[in-house]
């Protein structure tokens, strides 16, 4: 296995470990929720970072099913085709999916436009007067930190599905390309 | 272009979430509105900064729960007391389980997965054939998003900004129609094709099922009880049913262990994660249509072809149908509603929440339709036989169900009574 596949393996475990901790939290918060209310103590930050709580487990988990191979998708084509096909359209795939993350990772760049922050000085007043983005100068509703912090999930999702997109591109098409019934049984409606 | 750029996406078989994120900066790029690169990402989290949307991974963690702790075993006992010596007597006890199960789950792919594995075969044991016996399980599936709670009512009411809490009342209504609907085409199968003889429970047999089940008849009655008197709010609602399956499924029943937590925690993350991603690249996806002004332009094409609401429900259903087909229905949903509800609501004047129950209501079906419905092949997987054959046995079914499709969209009062 290449080190590519082992740096993606070893942050798809980080995923899953967060995933985890991070459904127990928003679970834990809109109950929170429920007894402060009913004891009339409502805590007024709960709602805001149980919110944040439930986006950046959505977004780790869309780096961890990009590596995961899993997601809804239309395989009523590909289905059709021989397997031989069927293994190089699952590298195409692979490779349009890694250019979606590389450009994802590149639009963070340009929003949080870190050389700019450099040339301010950290600076946030003067980094928003001077380039007239107001990333730095947002703030959270209610739980008292800039909207940055929060928003680094996007970056961070971009990098990790880079890396997973190197690995799965890497590696090829599992063994059973196409996608299984559990992948499809997952999906929401 | 950027259609073409969608529809190759699409057949390659790229994640429809990605398909719509690639779509959008494709369209950015070819129409030289870069300036929109600038908050693309940003556009990516706020899609899915909705408090509502906190209920799909809390629904989801509530019905994994209630079937691991052995909750729902238990529900279908309770439904078998009332139905199970009639002629077909299993089938019925089917179509009451996922009437009571709709009212726990909220998405119809994880309860058709659920109950097929634990319906099919004991239909089979009892001399149903496997087609009618799965055909039967993935049409009372289909009651899960419309009998509250409703994972595509949660995505409606985000993304059409009306209360969801209300929204799922209205598909009460709608969810009983469905469901007598349903227990009609069994008894029709009875009456000519002739089905297995049921058997009454002796009266011990139904105490003790009674007994069984009462515990778990907890979690529904806490989820629309709590609902309907404004108690929780819907996600509230979810986080209280999971915590009482929890408790129910470890403590009650014992066969949840805390240590299996972690996994069901990380599956239902995941799983949901499923569902938000692609809210959120269909939130872009929206954003960008917006400034192509498609939804204006259609707005002028319909209104052209009638004024009257009634045939503009049935222009949208006959839509939806198709669309339904092809395209996963919470991705359909996602695309649909800021196109179509400002043009339902504003030019045709029509109620919001009816116009939501009947959107979502066509789009379920479109899961067990060919050639991409979801449920029909989780359904054809686990009960092992051909999706043709088991269309072919719900049939029935889906005419029915497109009955009721028409009486609501004609009857706009059996949506709405409830309200107010």
């Amino acid at each position: 296995m290449g080190s590519v596949s082992r740096i993606s393996n070893a942050i798809l475990r980080v995923e899953k470990l967060l995933i985890t901790l991070l459904a127990a939290v928003l679970v834990l918060l809109i109950l929170l929720n429920v007894v402060t209310r009913a004891a009339g103590e409502a805590i007024f930050w709960v709602d805001e970072l149980a919110i944040y709580t439930m986006v950046w487990m959505a977004l780790i988990g869309a780096s961890a099913m990009l590596r995961m191979r899993i997601g809804v998708s239309v395989t009523l084509v590909t289905d059709l085709l021989p397997p031989n096909v069927q293994r190089a359209v699952v590298r195409l795939v692979d490779a349009i999916l890694l250019g979606f993350a590389v450009t994802l990772l590149i639009l963070c760049w340009r929003w949080y436009d870190p050389v700019a922050l450099v040339q301010s000085g950290f600076d946030l007043d003067k980094f928003a007067a001077s380039t007239f983005k107001f990333i730095y100068t947002e703030p959270t509703n209610t739980i008292g930190i800039q909207k940055f912090w929060v928003w680094l999930a996007v970056p961070l999702m971009a990098a990790a599905m880079t890396i997973h997109g190197v690995a799965n591109l890497l590696e090829g098409p599992p063994e059973s390309a196409g996608s299984d019934a559990d992948g499809r049984a997952s999906s929401g409606t | 272009m950027t259609i073409g750029v969608f529809v190759l996406l699409l057949i390659l078989g790229v994640p429809i979430a990605f398909v719509l994120l690639g779509t959008s900066l494709a369209y950015i790029e070819l129409s030289g509105n870069r300036v929109l690169f600038d908050s693309f990402a940003q556009q990516l989290f706020s899609g899915i900064e909705a408090y509502g949307l906190m209920a799909i991974p809390l629904f989801m963690l509530a019905g994994e729960i209630m079937h691991r702790g052995g909750l729902i075993r238990r529900l279908i006992g309770v439904a078998s007391i009332f139905v199970s010596g009639l002629r077909g007597g299993l089938a019925y006890v089917n179509l009451l389980a996922n009437m009571m199960m709709a009212s726990i789950i909220g998405s119809a792919t994880a309860q058709i997965s659920i109950m097929t594995q634990a319906m099919v075969p004991e239909m089979e044991r009892a001399g149903y054939s496997r087609e009618f016996a799965a055909a039967t399980t993935a049409a009372g599936g289909l009651l899960a998003p419309i009998i509250p709670p409703s994972m595509l009512f949660v995505i409606f009411g985000v993304l059409g900004q009306i209360a969801i809490g209300d929204l799922f009342l209205a598909g009460i209504v709608p969810g009983v129609l469905l469901t007598v609907g349903f227990i009609v085409v069994v008894a029709l199968v009875g009456i000519f094709r002739d089905l297995p003889k049921g058997q009454w429970l002796s009266k011990p047999e139904m105490l003790l099922a009674a007994l069984r089940g009462l515990p778990a008849t907890v979690v529904p009655i806490l989820i629309v009880g709590g609902i309907l008197t404004g108690t929780f709010s819907p996600t509230e609602s979810a986080a209280a049913a999971a915590l009482a399956a929890l408790v129910i499924g470890g403590f009650v029943h014992k066969e949840l262990d805390l240590k299996q937590l972690p996994e069901i925690l990380l599956r239902t993350g995941i799983n949901s994660t499923i569902v938000l991603f692609l809210i959120a690249t269909a939130n872009v996806f929206g954003w960008v249509i917006i400034f192509e002004e498609v939804p204006q332009r259609l707005t002028l094409w319909l209104t052209q072809l009638s004024s009257d609401p009634f045939v503009f429900m049935l222009l949208v259903n006959a839509a939806l149908l198709v669309i339904g087909a092809f395209i996963d229905s919470i991705a359909a949903l996602i695309v649909v509603v800021p196109l179509l509800l400002p043009i339902a609501q504003g030019t045709y004047g029509i109620n919001p929440y009816h116009f939501g129950v009947v959107v979502c209501i066509n789009l379920v079906l479109g899961i067990l339709t060919p050639p991409v419905g979801a449920g029909l092949f989780i359904s054809a997987t686990l009960a092992k036989i051909s999706p043709g054959r088991i269309f072919v046995a719900l049939a029935p079914f889906l005419v029915v169900a497109t009955a009721v499709l028409v009486l609501l969209s004609w009857q706009p009062a059996l949506v709405t009574m409830v309200l107010k």
